[in-house]
């Protein structure tokens, strides 16, 4: 990629505690107050780069509306603009 | 039952959901069992195609004792929106049956969703629908679900952002189906604006005061790969590759049969609407295994037995006179049959049967014509085990005398049977000609009424090559590997081979990558899955009632046809009477012979009146020439023939049955030849031995045998005391593919039955490993005997009207084991004259005319590829009207055929003649002094004639559909070069799929690397001796029966070699023995009781060695220089001519026929 162009959207790490049900219940410290949709994709699994993603866009108890997914193969959260 | 689970599913597609479901009925089934399901609806889109299946699965793990899962009978319908309803064109809603009157209304709803889909001129299948209105006349017995989540009508509506489109829709459907039988449907497939739809439709359910029902629109029974092998098909079903349909995909795997407890969890939110599925459930008892009120003409007709009787007696005076010495036998039998058929209440069955054989006596009368050659050949021949009753006999509708043949006709009528709990119907099965059929089933539909008459459905399944095909450009794999790849799987086979396959035909980099890794996992999910429906190849269903009251009815692509939404089980099942009135393409081409010899000779030829004991027509069939034969032109067929060496119909009966999956595998092909020999050495002394003395009877005519489909049920009867009902029960076990849990049911009672008559275990599990490797696939002797007939008929005819039954052959392709190509060759080296197209003397089909005093076959315009059939049929119209076409230029202008159409026929030597015309024409001028003398017909310059032709097509002819008032005559041609020999060969093959002339090999032979045999130098070899040969692959078989091993046949230019290609080589050698045109094989050569094979220890494609084309060559690197003449025989070695180079065999690889194949589906 050349120096002048940057990726949009690129899913940042973030720190994610969950429930047993994999529900997240803080996000970078900063608690989850709902969990206003949950969706996942499982896609591209014939190419090198298969995705697998659960989604969580939550509300935060400070006010922030908030999309995270943990990614099915790795386990590791990241969050994304929503 | 349904309180124990907390959830039932209500909305779940198969693989009758086409390219949309990843499952069979019989896997969600068991599945779910598993699972702990306890009640189950099948939703497949538009259609009940696979719930007699689903309803019989889940019988089956009843009946098994794996599970109670009780079937609910249901449809996902597609509705056609107006533009006032919706911007979108359709949304979906699902019905539930709940009752007799719901299941009614629901065939009615989906018949009408498919009246429309073949209305165009193509008839290519459109989208089936209904429109709303039509829903809610024919709501009465169903319950209405609102549909899915992503198409259903309110949620795509809410989805669209029309939430008040949507609350109509809702009130409307409220309307017609009250609050007792309407339901908005929640679902959840983790999209992301699940929690706020279902919120809405909960809401909108509060609203109207109806009950939410949760359902988890199931697409797959389980498993990652079916989840993947959903998105592919979807990719399919659209046209797409899997990137570009991503939006339209479901996009991750929560469509995957869930348990009832993880469903009740997913909707957490709504646990009110998880209740309601089992509520809901409780009340949809409708059992569609249950009476569907299903009857068949003259079923309840009272004057039935009276009517049967009275005509099968009259008709016994006429085919058992008194003088017979069969009346007695035969009128006894009589009385026999129709007191079963009374006490069975059949009568009306059999009358209409009868009623159908004297319909396609009109029909065939008709297509035959009244004056025609074949006018005095029965409409059809029965074929199956009612060819061994009298009364089929007496009434037409078999051709077989059952008395003087001695066959037994309880396997077909038999009372106890009969009235045993979940008995089928007999089977009548008739074969007529191919053209006869076409016009009697839209007959029927005629006689019965349209909506009383249809077609049983038949469900193509993925193979290989369509997998492989589909999956590759869903996947975008390139499309040369593709067809590389499908080249090589066209025929088998067993799922784990095509990753061998791949690896042979794309090499070990490619095949690692992560696109083909999908395709061959894919691959192996999708065998054996439905692709489309389709017609079965005879099976009709007619009712008293209207048909789509029982089973919705589809329009098929062919014109004039229709289809019941079930295959043949299915029907089965349902208790409908399927009546097969199948093509049989042996008994059209052996029809076309009879009129062709009517035509040719002015010969009458009944076939029932030839000798049968003809001794030319025995000694070809002992010696295994049989070519063309019915049923025993196989390659397993021709080895067996010069030792079973049949003498008979009775031993053609036999030999029939004898090479067929049942007799192999049930061991009994080898002990019956050796027996047979000897037999033949010690007739007076000879005893067949059996496994015990019980057998003897039973067993004496096939020499202690298993040999026909009866046996078994008459085996079971002697040696282990089964009933006749038991034993019925066994041989339909046997040919079932959901039976293995009730043939191990048999297999008990079959010891323990054998025990109790004394019968040491030892002996009764070696015979019941007979009756399970026979496992069904076996003749009666009945059917055995209708084929037999015609197996001799046809090599009958193959020896005394040659000419006639190759045309016959011709015309009736594709049928048998051996294209058209080799067929010709196999009828030249007998000396029959065949000749090529020419558009002054073909018809649309070959025919048989006299050249130079010898009837000789001239092939049709029809085989020449790509002219159009309305261009040919133009340009014979134009000659019968006018007279023959004095040149290329005259032809052009008066047929109206285009330049494509005349370069094709100049290519396929179907102008020849014209220039020879011209030339001549050009020839008496000269004689005045006005130009070039004209060669004689097929003289060495005779050969530019096919240039020239081409050359004048060009100039004379223009594009499509523009005719010229006046001949535009093209400019003389300049000084061509003549063809050579083998641009004429691969010119024929390029343009009509036969050469005439010299063969291939005869062209290629001095160029073959040294100690190459011919076939005619094989014969002069020693048994045992290492050989090499090379030729044309004419047919590739891998029997399922013959572990692995392959069998190739190679033709060269003097005959055929057999290769037998053993596993291990054919693992080495795997690409070329599967798609190789062209092969070299060495090997041992083996000579056994008449039979000479080649087993061989390597195969490979056939290429010509670097030191022939360094030689002496032409420009153009191909080998053979124009001939003096025709050469029907093949070059002499020696003769002058030049070496032949790599790239002209490369060019023969891309034109040569396709070789047949056969073997192992999966």
């Amino acid at each position: 990629m050349s120096p002048g162009l940057r990726r949009l959207y690129v899913p940042r790490s973030a720190r994610v505690e969950a429930d047993e049900g994999g529900r997240p219940t803080t996000v970078d410290g900063a608690p989850v107050e709902a969990v206003r949709e949950e969706w996942v994709v499982e896609d591209r699994w014939w190419t090198p780069h298969p995705l697998g993603r659960h989604y969580f866009e939550l509300a935060l108890a400070d006010g922030r509306n908030l999309v995270v997914f943990r990614s099915i193969a790795s386990g590791r959260w990241y969050r994304q603009r929503g | 039952m349904a309180g124990r689970a907390p959830y039932v599913e209500l909305h779940a597609h198969s693989a009758f959901s086409f390219l949309d479901g990843a499952s069979t009925p019989r896997e969600l089934a068991r599945t779910a069992a598993e699972l702990g399901h306890t009640a189950f609806a099948l939703t497949d889109h538009d259609g009940v195609w696979g719930s007699m299946e689903f309803v019989g699965a889940c019988k089956e793990l009843e009946d098994c004792g794996e599970g109670e899962l009780r079937a609910i009978t249901g449809a996902e319908l597609t509705v056609e929106l107006s533009e006032a309803q919706s911007a979108a064109p359709y949304a979906h809603l699902a019905l539930l049956v709940e009752d007799a009157s719901g299941y009614r209304n629901l065939c009615r709803l989906l018949t009408a969703a498919h009246a429309h889909t073949r209305d165009g001129a193509q008839r290519s299948g459109g989208q089936p629908s209904v429109t709303l209105e039509q829903v809610e006349e024919h709501a009465a017995g169903l319950v209405c679900l609102s549909g899915c989540a992503g198409a259903g009508m309110l949620a795509a509506a809410w989805e669209r952002g029309d939430a008040a489109g949507g609350a109509r829709a809702a009130r409307r459907l409220l309307g017609a189906f009250g609050r007792e039988r309407f339901r908005i449907e929640l679902q959840r497939p983790f999209w992301r604006r699940d929690r706020a739809r279902n919120r809405w439709l909960a809401g909108l359910a509060g609203r109207l005061g109806v009950p939410a029902v949760a359902t988890g629109n199931v697409h797959s029974h389980g498993g990652r790969e079916r989840a993947r092998l959903q998105d592919a098909l979807v990719a399919i079903r659209l046209g797409m590759t899997l990137e570009e349909s991503e939006p339209l995909r479901r996009g991750n795997r929560s469509s995957t049969l869930a348990s009832p407890r993880k469903m009740a969890e997913r909707f957490a939110d709504h646990p009110d609407a998880v209740a309601e599925t089992l509520r809901l459930a409780e009340r949809l008892e409708f059992d569609l295994s249950r009476e569907l009120g299903y009857r068949y003409p003259r079923e309840e007709d009272p004057g039935a037995d009276r009517e049967l009787a009275e005509l099968c007696r009259t008709l016994l005076a006429s085919r058992y006179p008194a003088r017979s010495p069969h009346r007695p036998e035969a009128e006894a039998q009589l009385e026999k049959e129709l007191a079963t058929i009374r006490a069975l209440g059949l009568s009306g069955f059999f009358l209409l049967h009868h009623d159908l054989l004297e319909l396609a006596r009109e029909v065939a009368l008709e297509v035959r014509g009244r004056d025609s050659a074949r006018a005095a050949l029965p409409p059809g021949r029965g074929r199956g085990s009612s060819v061994s009753s009298v009364v089929c006999y007496l009434t037409g509708l078999s051709h077989i005398d059952p008395i003087a043949n001695n066959l037994n006709s309880s396997r077909f009528l038999n009372e106890e049977v009969g009235k045993t709990v979940g008995a089928t119907m007999p089977d009548i099965d008739l074969d007529f000609p191919r053209d006869i059929r076409e016009a009697l089933i839209p007959r029927v539909h005629e006689r019965y009424g349209v909506d009383r008459s249809a077609l049983v459905a038949a469900f193509p399944t993925y193979r290989p090559r369509g997998a492989v095909r589909d999956l590759g450009k869903a996947l975008g794999l390139p499309q040369e590997e593709i067809e590389k790849v499908a080249g090589m799987v066209g025929f088998h086979e067993r799922r784990g081979e095509i990753a061998k396959d791949v690896l042979a035909a794309i090499g070990p980099e490619r095949v690692a990558s992560p696109r083909w890794q999908a395709l061959l996992s894919l691959c192996k999910e999708m065998m054996g899955l439905p692709r489309h429906p389709s017609q079965h190849s005879g099976g009709m269903v007619i009712s008293t009632r209207p048909l789509i009251d029982v089973c919705p009815v589809v329009p098929t692509a062919m014109e004039g046809r229709q289809i019941v939404q079930w295959d043949k089980d299915s029907c089965n099942d349902a208790g409908f009477l399927k009546i097969d009135l199948l093509g049989l393409g042996m008994l059209s081409a052996v029809e076309r012979c009879v009129e062709e010899v009517g035509r040719t000779r002015g010969e009458s030829l009944d076939l029932s009146r030839i000798p049968y004991d003809d001794e030319r027509t025995f000694e070809s069939i002992r010696a295994a020439e049989t070519t063309g034969v019915f049923q025993i032109e196989s390659r397993a067929q021709m080895s067996m023939l010069p030792r079973t060496r049949p003498e008979t119909l009775d031993d053609l009966t036999v030999q029939v049955a004898l090479v067929r999956p049942g007799p192999i595998q049930g061991g009994a092909v080898h002990p019956y030849i050796e027996r047979l020999k000897q037999r033949r050495a010690d007739p007076e002394g000879f005893e067949a031995p059996c496994e015990h003395p019980l057998l003897a009877p039973v067993l004496r005519d096939t020499l202690g045998t298993i040999v026909f489909q009866e046996q078994v049920i008459e085996v079971a009867i002697a040696l282990a005391g089964f009933s006749a009902a038991a034993a019925d029960s066994l041989r339909r076990a046997m040919s079932r593919k959901r039976s293995a849990e009730a043939m191990r049911g048999h297999h008990d009672r079959f010891v323990a039955g054998a025990g109790s008559k004394g019968v040491p275990v030892a002996v009764a599990e070696r015979v019941w490993e007979q009756i399970q490797g026979f496992s069904g696939f076996g003749f009666p002797k009945a059917h055995s005997a209708a084929f037999g007939l015609l197996a001799y008929q046809s090599a009958w005819l193959r020896i005394h009207r040659a000419p006639e039954f190759l045309c016959g052959l011709l015309n009736e392709q594709p049928m048998g084991f051996y294209p058209p190509d080799a067929l010709v060759h196999e009828a030249q080296r007998r000396g029959v004259q065949v000749v090529g197209p020419d558009a002054n003397r073909s018809r649309v089909l070959c025919h048989v005319e006299p050249i130079e005093g010898e009837l000789s076959v001239r092939i049709g315009l029809g085989y020449v590829k790509g002219v159009r059939s309305e261009e040919m049929e133009g340009l014979l119209a134009e000659r019968e009207r006018s007279g023959d076409y004095a040149g290329v230029a005259d032809l052009a202008s008066r047929s109206g055929t285009g330049r494509d159409g005349l370069e094709r026929l100049a290519w396929a030597g179907a102008l020849d003649d014209l220039i020879q015309h011209r030339r001549r024409a050009e020839s008496v001028s000269i004689c005045h002094g006005f130009g070039p003398s004209a060669p004689a017909p097929g003289s060495a310059a005779g050969w530019v004639g096919r240039r020239e032709a081409l050359w004048e097509a060009g100039g004379a002819g223009i594009g499509e559909g523009v005719q010229m008032a006046l001949p535009l005559e093209p400019p003389r041609p300049p000084q061509l070069k003549p063809l050579s020999d083998w641009e004429r060969l691969i010119a024929d093959y390029r343009s009509f799929g036969i050469t005439l002339d010299a063969h291939p090999l005869g062209l290629m032979r001095d160029d073959l690397e040294q100690g190459i045999r011919s076939s005619a130098e094989l014969e002069r070899e020693e048994n045992g001796a290492t050989v090499a040969v090379a030729g044309f692959v004419v047919a590739r078989q891998r029997p399922q029966t013959a572990n692995g091993v392959v069998f190739m046949l190679l033709e060269d230019e003097l005959g055929t070699v057999n290769l037998v290609v053993p596993p291990p080589v054919y693992e080495r050698c795997r690409a070329a023995v599967r798609a190789a045109p062209l092969v070299r094989a060495g090997g041992r050569l083996e000579r056994h009781e008449g039979t000479t094979n080649v087993v061989v220890s390597a195969v490979a494609e056939l290429s010509i060695p670097k030191d022939s084309a360094q030689r002496e060559h032409g420009a153009d690197g191909a080998p053979g220089q124009p001939s003096s003449a025709r050469p029907a025989k093949p070059r002499k070695r020696g003769a002058s001519r030049q070496p032949l180079r790599e790239h002209a065999v490369a060019e023969l690889r891309a034109v040569a026929p396709d070789a047949h194949s056969w073997g192992r589906r999966r």
